[in-house]
């Protein structure tokens, strides 16, 4: 498709900062959007949380940049900002009216190159207490918000860095030190473990003129750590019974599958809509329609750059069983095992991913994020008719392949139950 | 190169932004249309605004309109309710219908390539739902079983309690739109086909429209596939008046809770040109973006929360002013102090550096709301909820320019009090209580999680 095939430029810097440059006048407006290759899978044990925390204290100033004044001078352009912290990558970005491009510029880089001697305890203190108030926020204090982190911990082993949450634990987050934040980033945080991507209205000689004198004086780092990490498999089935504050009983299941754009990745993203995808899909229809055992249900593929898992999570209606809901779960695998998937299903499946390909394209922000994130992956940010070429190509044969590689073995399950209950 | 990095960088040249055309014409059975023409993809968006929202909930029946909006879709024309989903997926069109205490919004996303058919099964849906009783009640049981899942929800908890004790017991704003079990369970399929026809007609719709196409072809296509929606329907009023809340503390256990929600506010101005645009610059200052006073104060000072934030809410038939915020249970106390201490201090008044803050912050931003389909669709829908003028974008940033300190400060003085003002906190009792005492609060009340009295 014409439309999913982008003009962009890449290009390094001396120091190996990778640069992509994407251009789209619709609007007067431009982004950054920059990756840093390291995320929670960077961490070791006893330091969960630090590669979150440091996205935190990015936004705490630079040399140059007083404390709050990297949001106000933003935001005071009329650009929004953010950033976010994943199993593999940490990102920032900011969009602006295209004539503020240098202010962001500069804020990127001044907390590239000039971030820790701009550090203090007061800080780190305060950022501290910030994160485990979202912590408590976000996961504890939400119906179900720990049951992922459960499932995560069983599914991988105890020192695997994709069997914590990406937040942390509370204690790991109370205990950080401003050696840890500074020991990060000089593992991490160099122009060469990074990608900028500017997209939206720019002139590209002026952004490469305002990269080079921005990012072009930052020091190279000759350290930088790449976990090695081995493929992991359950030996057996586990089974966890967790109580929360809740109404309702919910069973989760999880297997282990394949990385991010490994030879089944888009069979099992096509998997997860067949099974729950729509009102139509195999499981909402027998469980939640049909039956009316199930309130929800939800089938999630993960894939990251060092493991992927596949997960159905389901909320049973009041007076139901869980086992009862694993029992018809599995009897669907089996019965798409035996009489496979049908054309028109798989049309479905793949109308509205294709679709979902242009809806996507809307926004320049997600543009920028997505160039960074096949970037990242493929090593071409021009990815989007080749990743759009997966899902096209996945066959019924390849859903049914699944069941033999991944669904008949070990898997995890865990039921979150009502406090209340004995 | 050699340059000085403490100077932050001025802004290059100044931009420009042509604001789209907006164009307005009336189908031949009432219904208005709206019309953005964009482009840049092959996409149309869709919006029947439909005010049908649970503000008409009959006095028994709270959560009526919230349930047809769960049936208006489980079949349709020649589809049952499976068919009917099934036709949207294949063409790759996302639908959905969705319900708030003013509208029923029903939306629609297609490729230009689809437009035709996916119009064809949306104006089906709005024309000839099926109603039937089988699938009205799956829809009631599913319903109720989503009521009894709100109960664990804290946030839910704490905004439902919030508007109940606002607005009071005789205005239709108190009640949740997803309604109450009780009233759930009484309401039969009679009761969804009379809503329907008393308040799903063309004379109280509007359609917003945003795509790849000429309003030729829009309206072409609307006549033919709307044309023949030609209900009357039945007008009712309503009364909005809110019933004058006291300086009250309302509790509501939620034992073991890590955290303590908390809502505080009281009832405010409904939507108006004459003050909309100072109060929008005194928020801005007060609570709107991270740079906030109450923000910057609770988390970046404080480290109490992860984020607090205000904002003037604005319903069709009234207004309120909320300040939100998630703590730490030891931090309750304090929190509910400095969020006081910040709405009296703005009423001594502004600085002209915040001024200078707030009215970038706000003109800047302006072009990049109209950035995705669903920004310009959604701004459209403001202008139909408030009755905004024709010119509300044009002059836009004229109206932010000219504000002065006076006004904002005067903005506060009307629209900022600590008097009269209801605080929820949604947390464990206990700890809860005894910290309040020993801090020397005083009028705390307990409710249940819907706002109703409840024993302390």
């Amino acid at each position: 498709m014409d439309l999913l095939n982008l003009n962009y430029e890449k290009y390094k810097l001396k120091n190996g900062l990778e640069v992509i440059l994407y251009r789209d006048n619709t609007l007067p407006i431009v982004t950054t959007n920059i990756w840093y290759r390291a995320g929670s899978a960077n961490e070791k044990l006893g330091k969960t949380g630090i590669a979150h925390l440091f996205e935190h204290m990015m936004f705490q100033g630079s040399v140059n940049v007083p404390k709050e004044m990297h949001f106000r001078y933003i935001q005071e352009a009329g650009g929004n900002l953010n950033g976010s912290t994943s199993t593999d990558r940490t990102n920032y970005f900011e969009k602006v009216p295209s004539n503020f491009l240098e202010l962001i510029l500069w804020l990127e880089s001044d907390r590239m190159g000039f971030f820790i001697p701009a550090l203090t305890q007061e800080k780190l203190a305060n950022q501290i207490d910030v994160v485990k108030n979202e912590r408590l926020e976000r996961y504890d204090n939400q119906p179900y918000g720990l049951a992922w982190e459960i499932l995560i911990s069983n599914l991988f082993p105890e020192n695997h860095p994709y069997s914590w949450a990406t937040i942390g634990s509370l204690e790991d987050i109370s205990n950080f030190t401003i050696e840890d934040v500074k020991s990060f980033f000089e593992k991490y945080y160099s122009p060469a473990n990074a990608c900028l991507v500017i997209a939206g209205d720019f002139e590209p000689n002026e952004a490469k003129n305002l990269t080079e004198k921005y990012f072009g004086e930052i020091q190279g780092k000759n350290h930088l750590e790449t976990p090695q990490l081995k493929p992991i498999r359950l030996d057996e089935n586990k089974f966890i019974v967790h109580k929360d504050k809740v109404q309702l009983e919910r069973i989760y299941l999880a297997w282990h599958t394949g990385c991010a754009y490994s030879e089944d990745d888009s069979a099992l993203d096509i998997f997860t809509d067949l099974l729950t995808g729509s009102k139509t899909s195999r499981l909402y229809k027998k469980l939640v329609f049909e039956q009316e055992v199930a309130q929800d249900i939800t089938a999630y593929q993960f894939s990251g750059k060092y493991a992927g898992y596949f997960v159905v999570i389901a909320t049973a209606k009041p007076g139901i069983l869980l086992a009862e809901l694993k029992d018809k779960i599995f009897a669907e695998f089996e019965n798409i095992k035996n009489n496979g998937i049908n054309e028109k299903e798989l049309l479905r499946s793949k109308n509205g991913i294709k679709s979902g390909f242009i809806y996507s394209m809307q926004n320049i922000d997600s543009m920028a994020d997505q160039l960074n994130s096949y970037n990242y992956f493929l090593n071409e940010p021009n990815s989007f008719n080749y990743d759009l070429s997966r899902y096209e190509n996945v066959s019924g044969e390849n859903i049914l392949g699944l069941f033999e590689k991944y669904f008949s073995k070990p898997f995890v399950e865990l039921h979150v139950i009502p406090e209340t209950e004995g | 190169m050699i340059f000085n990095r403490t100077v932050k960088p001025k802004p290059a040249k100044n931009i420009s932004f042509g604001l789209p055309q907006i164009e307005k014409f009336k189908l031949q059975n009432g219904l208005d249309v709206i019309f953005i023409q964009k482009k840049k993809l092959p996409i149309i968006r869709l919006s029947l605004i439909i005010n049908a929202g649970s503000k008409f909930d009959p006095e028994n029946k709270k959560g009526l309109s919230n349930l047809l909006a769960m049936v208006i879709d489980e079949g349709a024309g020649k589809y049952n309710a499976l068919e009917l989903s099934e036709e949207f997926d294949i063409l790759g069109a996302n639908f959905s219908v969705n319900s708030n205490h003013d509208k029923i919004y029903f939306t629609l996303q297609t490729l230009t390539e689809n437009f035709d058919k996916s119009l064809e099964l949306f104006c089906t849906v709005i024309k000839s739902p099926h109603f039937s009783e089988e699938d009205f009640l799956r829809q009631k049981r599913k319903t109720l079983t989503h009521l009894l899942q709100l109960k664990d929800d804290p946030e839910e908890i704490a905004d439902t309690v919030f508007s109940y004790v606002l607005f009071g017991e005789q205005n239709p704003y108190a009640f949740p739109t997803s309604g109450y079990d009780s009233h759930i369970e009484l309401i039969s399929i009679n009761d969804i086909k009379n809503y329907y026809n008393m308040h799903l007609t063309p004379s109280n719709s509007t359609l917003v429209v945003v795509g790849d196409s000429s309003s030729k072809n829009i309206i072409e296509k609307l006549e033919q596939n709307i044309g023949s929606w030609r209900l009357e329907g039945t007008k009712i009023k309503k009364n909005f008046d809110t019933q004058g809340t006291s300086n009250q503390i309302f509790l509501v256990d939620k034992k073991d809770s890590v955290q303590t929600e908390i809502r505080m506010g009281y009832p405010s101005s409904k939507r108006s040109m004459d003050d909309f645009f100072p109060k929008l610059v005194l928020n801005t200052i007060l609570g709107g973006p991270f740079t906030s006073r109450i923000n910057l104060n609770l988390r970046e000072n404080k480290g109490y929360t992860y984020g607090a934030s205000s904002s003037f809410g604005y319903l069709q038939e009234s207004g309120f002013f909320i300040v939100s915020t998630s703590v730490g249970i030891e931090n309750t106390a304090s929190a509910i102090k400095e969020i006081l201490y910040e709405l009296n201090k703005i009423r001594e008044g502004i600085t002209e550096d915040e001024l200078e803050f707030a009215k970038s912050f706000l003109i800047r931003q302006f072009p990049s709301s109209f950035e995705t389909y669903r920004q310009i669709s959604s701004n459209l829908t403001t202008m139909v909820i408030h009755s905004l003028p024709d010119n509300y974008f044009n002059n836009y940033i004229e109206n932010l320019n000219r504000i002065s300190i006076e006004e904002v400060n005067k903005a506060a003085l009307e629209n900022i009090f600590t008097s009269n003002l209801s605080t929820i906190i949604v947390g464990d009792k206990e700890k809860l209580l005894s910290q309040l005492k020993s801090e020397n609060f005083e009028n705390i009340v307990s409710t249940d999680y819907n706002g109703k009295p409840a024993i302390l």
